[in-house]
């Protein structure tokens, strides 16, 4: 008796191994379209469009995507912050999304808002849940995969969260301390050259300005970029990356912190430092928008440009 | 037919085709590149040979009683509405209040897109079209075309220096109405087509019986279905049918249709060289519609549609024997001019034209289009006398 409980035992177990297989065969922080493409009707999968462009997702998702706004859904739309977290449960539980989900983000722009969207979504806990689709939409274009155009509806979870963890983000106050020598920390600042050095106060076509050019004393420059293969819009391989970083003097030793102009560039380098690599990391979502505004602030800007006004 | 224009209207298509191929055969944005290049070109096509025209249906039902085109023009309404809710069912299964459609063409709806819209009326009564059907009147050589467009560029001029203030006392406050949230999708829909076929019945009932009768074709052989297809005027359902799909498909694949953001890009930009433009048109770029952009890249989805629109117009007038080209007279140049200048004005107010406020916004369930259809007819009414008198004063 007791051997063919055994044996049932064994094969329920054989059994869902099997079932449970392809959410958990991908391990890692991100997955591969391939991967993707094959776990399109697992339900323990939940996919995540988080694009800017208006229209995007309706034209042509992948399968089963649901849409997320990032300008309404993933922020507090009167404060500057990010959701609240009964708006981000109220989000997740109309999508389905229980504490064994595996979900995967992508989006437009080499999943610049994506990675906001795992950095919010690790935030409030889910950080062993969430995934990165490699190469975002870019790639799932360029190979032609199936994309769907029906919004899809999922029968309603019932999911709590616990409150954001502060220690994911730094504020003004922390960059600061580092900028002043007060706490050891290493800053990456993650936007282009011309930023960094000042000569530009914001890339082409942004309207969100500051009045100063330059960028925080002592913050290393590794433009965003340069961590993904420019061909596919992938992450670089863990290797690569490690020795990326080191080189600009960021070998995870430290605490990190990581900046852009707004947040949202400088979570995709967030993603690859503290979830491919493992290194403690913040992103400073004030960013350049707020540190180059605040009055009194430390600022190097080697390019010596002069805020006139245009 | 001739051989001659057949050879050079072949040419055009091919080239049409070839550009096509070339642009679909490239990464996701160019895909979206060759596929507007073809709807431009269907759309130029579905216009020229059906003669759509939203001021010619207009004058031939006041002035001569043939209701064809405006029952051509209710008929698109009809099936674009219908096949929009179509694609945007799937999109937004439920019309949630906080939501709208991407990128549809539901504009604020205030004193300003009234008077705007009339005042394109009463310039698209002046210069003898809208501005889509000028456009594919350039295929076809129009002396007026040029000169309408012309002023069209014009018009987007004045009505970027006119747009702060009207934006900051008016525009900003004015609500966007969706009707599917007031009405539902199925209300919406119905509310529509019972509008539409009561208009459809007064167009009717102002009808008098149609004097000339075009040449019956029978298309059970193969040169009466080339004359059917190729020279005759196609009938009312299907030019109107063709542009209703058309739309949907449009607004399904790439966005809704429209043909005014080319010319106000072209007229930003180019008014922006010469430093004469505010330096911030406020909430401009937040709006939906054809709302103009400084010019970015050469090549846009606007862009490509219109190039698509004019050259499949003009290989489809030069087969039927339409391309006509005449030297402009003075009153070609002034009607264009005058007219072009006051439809600019109006499109650029409104945030777009008969194509992209009134076809994309009334398909699209948005209040915006019945108002603009409602004004740019009084618009046109109040024009047409004068239009009249213009040209009479021609003739003699």
């Amino acid at each position: 008796m007791s051997n063919f409980r055994l044996a049932g035992g064994l094969l329920v177990g054989v059994l869902l191994t099997a079932i449970m297989t392809p959410a958990s065969a991908q391990q890692g922080p991100l997955v591969d379209a391939e991967w993707l493409s094959k776990n399109l009707e697992n339900p323990k999968v939940r996919v995540f469009e988080v694009s800017v462009d208006p229209g995007i997702y309706e034209r042509g998702h992948v399968p089963g995507a649901v849409n997320i706004n990032w300008h309404t859904d993933l922020v507090d739309t009167v404060r500057r912050d990010v959701v609240g977290r009964e708006k981000f449960e109220e989000l997740l539980e109309k999508a389905g999304v229980t504490k064994d989900t595996t979900i995967v983000l992508y989006g437009d722009n080499n999943n610049w808002f994506a990675a906001w969207g795992a950095w919010v979504f690790n935030q409030y806990g889910l950080g062993d849940q969430v995934k990165l689709l490699d190469g975002g939409r870019k790639l799932w274009e360029k190979q032609a995969l199936p994309v769907d155009t029906k919004a899809p509806s999922y029968a309603r979870s019932d999911l709590t969260l616990p409150p954001a963890k502060p220690e994911l983000r730094a504020r003004l106050p922390d960059v600061l301390a580092v900028a002043e020598g007060k706490k050891d920390a290493v800053i990456v600042d993650i936007r282009s050259g011309d930023e960094f050095s000042g000569k530009l106060f914001a890339p082409e076509g942004s309207k969100e300005l500051s009045i100063r050019a330059g960028h925080v004393p002592g913050a290393k420059n590794v433009t965003w970029s340069k961590a993904v293969d420019p061909e596919t819009g992938k992450f670089r391989s863990k290797e690569e990356l490690k020795k990326l970083y080191a080189d600009a003097g960021v070998d995870g030793s430290k605490p990190i912190i990581v900046y852009c102009r707004i947040g949202e560039r400088s979570s995709h380098t967030w993603y690859a430092l503290s979830r491919i690599l493992g290194y403690d990391v913040r992103n400073y979502d004030g960013s350049w928008t707020e540190y180059g505004n605040s009055v009194g602030v430390p600022i190097a800007n080697l390019a010596g440009t002069v805020w006139q006004g245009k | 037919m001739r051989l001659f224009p057949v050879l050079i209207s072949l040419a055009v298509a091919a080239a049409l085709i070839a550009g096509v191929l070339h642009l679909s055969s490239g990464d996701g944005g160019e895909r979206a590149l060759g596929l507007s290049l073809a709807f431009g070109a269907l759309f130029g096509l579905v216009l020229q040979r059906s003669r759509f025209c939203f001021f010619c249906h207009t004058r031939d039902l006041v002035d001569d009683g043939d209701p064809r085109g405006v029952l051509a023009i209710l008929v698109a309404l009809a099936v674009g509405a219908a096949s929009y809710l179509v694609v945007i069912g799937a999109w937004l299964p439920v019309p949630s209040p906080e939501r709208l459609p991407p990128d549809a063409h539901i504009g604020p709806v205030s004193l300003v897109l009234a008077g705007a819209a009339l005042i394109f009326g009463f310039g698209m009564a002046m210069s003898g079209s809208c501005i889509s059907a000028h456009l594919y009147r350039l295929g076809e050589g129009s002396p007026t075309a040029p000169f309408a467009l012309l002023g069209a560029v014009g018009g987007f001029v004045l009505g970027f220096l006119t747009w702060n203030p009207l934006y900051l006392s008016v525009i900003s406050e004015a609500p966007v109405i969706w009707l599917p949230h007031h009405l539902g999708y199925a209300g919406t829909v119905g509310v529509t087509l019972a509008v539409l076929g009561l208009l459809a019945g007064l167009a009717l009932c102002w009808a008098r019986p149609h004097r000339g009768v075009e040449k019956a074709c029978s298309p059970s052989n193969l040169s009466g279905l080339s004359y059917a297809i190729f020279v005759a005027r196609w009938p009312v359902a299907i030019g109107g049918v063709a542009v209703g799909v058309l739309s949907a498909a449009s607004y399904l694949r790439v966005g809704p249709l429209g043909v005014t953001a080319e010319i106000g890009s072209l007229a930003r930009s180019g008014a922006g060289l010469l430093d004469i433009l505010p330096e911030t048109l406020h909430g401009l770029d937040g709006f939906r519609g054809c709302a103009t952009v400084v010019k970015a890249a050469l090549l846009s989805e606007n862009g490509l549609f219109i190039v698509g629109l004019i050259a499949a117009s003009f290989a489809a007038a030069l087969t039927a024997g339409q391309f006509a080209p005449r030297w402009p007279k003075p009153v070609d140049v002034f009607s264009g001019l005058l007219g072009g200048i006051l439809m600019g004005w109006g499109a650029m107010t409104a945030l777009g034209c008969t194509v992209g406020v009134l076809l994309s916004g009334i398909h699209a369930g948005a209040l915006s289009g019945w108002v603009f259809l409602a004004c740019c007819l009084i618009g046109t009414l109040l024009g047409l006398p004068i239009r009249r008198r213009l040209m009479t004063a021609r003739a003699s």
